[in-house]
């Protein structure tokens, strides 16, 4: 093995750093394909965890349709599996072949990893044929449990193929300190350079945009055999299977900034320099475009909610509240869309007094953000509650006191937000970060209680009627397809983040890009690039479910014993 | 069918562009690779405040504390009712105009510090060529005031690289260890005795706590173990001591602070 990391090693010295590629150049090349790999590798790793999860429902819950449901999801899964290999094949032949020289020294490094990964990625693989191809064969009693134990099994390879490739992409990112450009790849111990700041941090905020991106581009599969549905009982199936979707992305969406927040302060512990390249250098509007998109993701997934609630009998009594729950948002949207820093040429600062806005600049700093952020957080749990609750009326004989304490703890929680908000502009920096967590604090706490609460309340709980699944306008159909590119868009765009803070360096400061390419693009830019990726992605995606639906029929059941079931 | 395949697909195009349209709208700033600075003889001070302008925003690193307002003076733009540097910096120093006051701030930035701040700006001709130095003079000038930086301020060759001629090693490679730590600047975020700041670990008992190669690869490689409790100061410290003591400087302030039990 050392011997084989040794050839490596003299073969690098004798290799061009790099070559180019036609027409679009070697880096626009390297980026469509690792962006499309990475998309697709996000999608087959995210809805094996809810496939799992599905498919535990049903088998522990007694209902059939989260089983179907579970297989339908694994259906997409296989067909998009080949399209990840493919594009990883893709990338890595385009870097062998385009920088030579950088491979080499990964692979110097990473060698006995990589080959790892590929024996796991052929467990994962097999894994998932049995676990496909098994599903009716091992459908009832103890092979039933066993057939989801191989759910889990395909979550734990997946997980374990993802953690390895983290590793090589963060040692780019945050080589540990005591690397230098003298030193030598091969001498480097394979354990230390995985284990790097940024490892677990990347980690799990991948594990859980993957569920929110999986759920997404299942809402938006949904979404598109819903309106190409031909029966009433196959629009119900996608109807319910697109509601499922939309829940599952909103809800890992909302833990997903808390996984970020830890992220950039291990790049700032890491090198200040770095995290202030990030958040206050050339990439700072690059936040501001984040905070439109998940705007739009807000906005959008209200919206689709709210549409729901017109298939709810009972909901017609929640409706007056919608424009209030929209003013909220749209208020919230602006504040955290508000830039801290303006780019600005020395004129220009001197029009504006300083770096920042007279008036709109107090709306830029992180105190006004993080309130309009938790209280756009609360809004959307307010909506979801609002739905969950369309058609059932409580009997418990404490619900109106539970309703007036779930009530009182939305405005508990909005104080806390609002106060350590306007506190925050009276105190330092170093506390003011601290008041972040009381905020996040507050609204996970509402969130979990209020759940509790809701959950316990709705016992026994009196139906207003069955959910009406599939009497949904298409526009509502539509705001899933804007929810898919935008979650793929935004996954595009942090990945431009985090890969362009190393700025001309292959390795931050240990191995330097010396291409043509090597500055990095502006946003404008990278903004083509990023929807010209999505373009790709989401066209194949349309493409290889397209085939799916021509191999096999839709699988929609219609309900069975749940068919009057009030809940979601 | 095809109607709703065509609805689809604008609203995907439609979504697309309307991101794509927006990140282009908005100010572009591509980070650009660090080159060297070339100033030919007939260089015109426009040129020069460019020039500068591209040194102050990139490879010199100086946007990392003056701009923020507080670990050092805002420069390009309004200091307590001063102006911009370009505007205050011929009132600093008593007897010196502008062009002095800037240069003796860039080669020796303890001789005079301004006041609420400590003295913890880098002596900037061990990382800037002169060339690039003077370039940076001319775009602080440029900031509310007349550049007076010409050509002829400009000695030629050396277009990269730290200043030749600088003496070598800290404080004139004077290896009295106390000479070393105040003119390398450790004091101002280190406090050794009764002297320096509170952003780095105090290191009046360091001895006590690391053994001399400990103190070596704090001061070779500050990053690769960061103290408890001062994480968010991880990587304010810079790595160039290594190359800008001489030997003889680097194991005297090793051998003294390891001694500091």
């Amino acid at each position: 093995m050392v011997d084989a990391i040794h050839l490596l090693q003299a073969a690098t010295d004798s290799l061009p750093a790099y070559r180019d590629f036609p027409v679009i150049g070697s880096r626009a090349a390297v980026w469509i394909a690792a962006e499309i790999h990475l998309m697709f590798a996000a999608f087959v790793l995210g809805v094996p965890m809810f496939a799992v999860v599905a498919e535990a429902i049903g088998i522990f819950g007694k209902d059939q349709r989260y089983d179907r449901l579970a297989k339908e999801f694994t259906r997409l899964l296989l067909i998009a599996y080949s399209a990840t290999a493919i594009w990883g094949a893709v990338l890595t032949f385009f870097l062998a072949t385009l920088y030579p020289r950088f491979f080499a020294y990964l692979t110097a490094i990473f060698g006995v990893s990589m080959w790892i990964y590929v024996s796991i990625f052929f467990l994962e693989s097999f894994t998932l044929y049995l676990y496909y191809y098994g599903w009716d064969r091992w459908k009832y009693g103890r092979a039933k449990v066993g057939h989801w134990g191989l759910g889990i099994l395909l979550n734990l390879w997946g997980t374990t193929v993802m953690f390895i490739a983290d590793s090589w992409l963060t040692y780019m990112m945050t080589p540990p300190r005591d690397i230098t450009p003298d030193t030598a790849p091969g001498s480097i111990k394979l354990w230390h350079a995985i284990l790097n700041h940024t490892w677990m941090p990347i980690n799990i905020h991948r594990l859980i945009g993957n569920v929110v991106f999986g759920g997404a581009i299942v809402g938006a599969y949904a979404s598109y055999r819903f309106l190409a549905a031909k029966t009433d009982e196959e629009r119900a199936h996608y109807d319910w299977m697109g509601y499922v979707g939309n829940f599952i992305a909103i809800s890992a969406l909302i833990v997903l900034p808390f996984a970020g927040y830890w992220l950039g302060r291990e790049i700032y512990q890491y090198d200040q320099s770095m995290g202030i390249t990030m958040m206050g250098g050339f990439m700072s509007w690059l936040w501001v475009i984040q905070a439109f998109l998940i705007a739009v993701l807000f906005l959008t997934g209200n919206y689709y909610l709210w549409v729901g609630m017109g298939r709810i009998p009972g909901a017609e009594r929640f409706r007056p509240y919608t424009k209030w729950l929209l003013a909220v948002l749209v208020l919230g949207a602006i504040v955290w869309g508000t830039p801290h820093t303006m780019i600005a040429d020395s004129r220009e600062l001197a029009a504006m007094g300083g770096s920042h806005h007279p008036f709109l600049g107090a709306l830029g700093v992180m105190s006004a953000k993080n309130t309009a952020v938790n209280l756009m957080i609360l809004t959307t749990f307010l909506s979801f509650l609002l739905y969950r609750r369309a058609n059932i009326r409580p009997v418990v004989p404490w619900a109106r006191t539970g309703t007036l304490i779930q009530g009182g703890m939305f405005g508990v929680a909005a104080a806390i937000v609002l106060f350590f908000g306007i506190r925050g502009y009276f105190v330092e920096a170093i506390v003011r970060i601290g008041y972040s967590v009381y905020q996040v604090g507050a609204v996970l706490a509402c969130i979990i209680f209020v759940t509790v609460i809701d959950v316990l309340m709705a016992r026994g709980a009196q139906s207003l009627g069955a959910i009406q699944w599939g009497k949904m306008p298409p526009r509502s159909q539509y705001a899933l397809f804007i929810l898919a590119v935008t979650f793929t868009w935004l996954m595009g765009l942090m990945g431009f983040a985090r890969s362009g803070i190393r700025q001309h360096w292959h390795v931050w400061q240990v191995l330097q890009d010396t291409t043509k390419y090597a500055a990095t693009p502006a946003l404008g830019q990278a903004a083509i690039m990023i929807s010209i990726c999505v373009l790709i992605f989401l066209s194949l995606v349309g493409f290889i479910f397209w085939l799916g639906g021509l191999a096999e029929k839709s699988t929609f059941v219609p309900a069975g014993k749940d068919g009057e079931h009030v809940g979601h | 069918m095809w109607g709703t395949n065509l609805r689809i697909l604008g609203v995907v195009l439609g979504t697309l562009a309307l991101y794509t349209l927006i990140a282009n709208k908005i100010p572009q700033v591509q980070s650009e690779v660090p080159r060297a600075l070339t100033l030919g003889a007939d260089v015109t001070p426009e040129q020069l405040a460019q020039a500068g302008e591209q040194v102050f925003t990139g490879i010199g690193g100086c946007t990392t504390c003056h701009g923020l307002g507080t670990r050092a003076p805002n420069l390009l733009t309004d200091e307590k009712g001063q102006g911009p540097i370009g505007a205050r910096c011929g009132k600093r120093e008593p007897g010196k105009d502008c062009k002095a006051y800037l240069y003796e701030s860039l080669t020796q930035p303890r001789a005079f510090v301004v006041t609420g701040y400590e003295p913890i700006m880098p002596d900037m001709t061990r990382t800037l060529s002169p060339q690039q130095i003077w370039a940076v003079i001319a775009f602080l000038e440029s900031q509310g005031g007349t550049i007076t930086v010409s050509a002829s301020d400009i000695p030629a060759g050396n277009q990269g690289g730290p200043t030749p001629g600088a003496t070598p090693g800290i404080a004139g490679g004077s290896t009295d260890p106390m000479a070393i730590i105040r003119g390398a600047g450790c004091i101002g975020c280190h406090r050794v005795g009764a002297e320096g700041g509170a952003v780095g670990p105090d290191l009046t008992h360091v001895g006590g706590r690391l053994s001399p190669a400990g103190i070596r690869e704090a001061i070779l490689l500050p990053n690769a173990k960061v103290t408890k409790g001062f994480e968010r100061f991880a990587g304010v410290m810079p790595k160039v001591f290594g190359e800008q003591l001489t030997a003889n400087q680097f194991e005297a302030l090793v051998n003294y602070l390891a001694g500091r039990k």
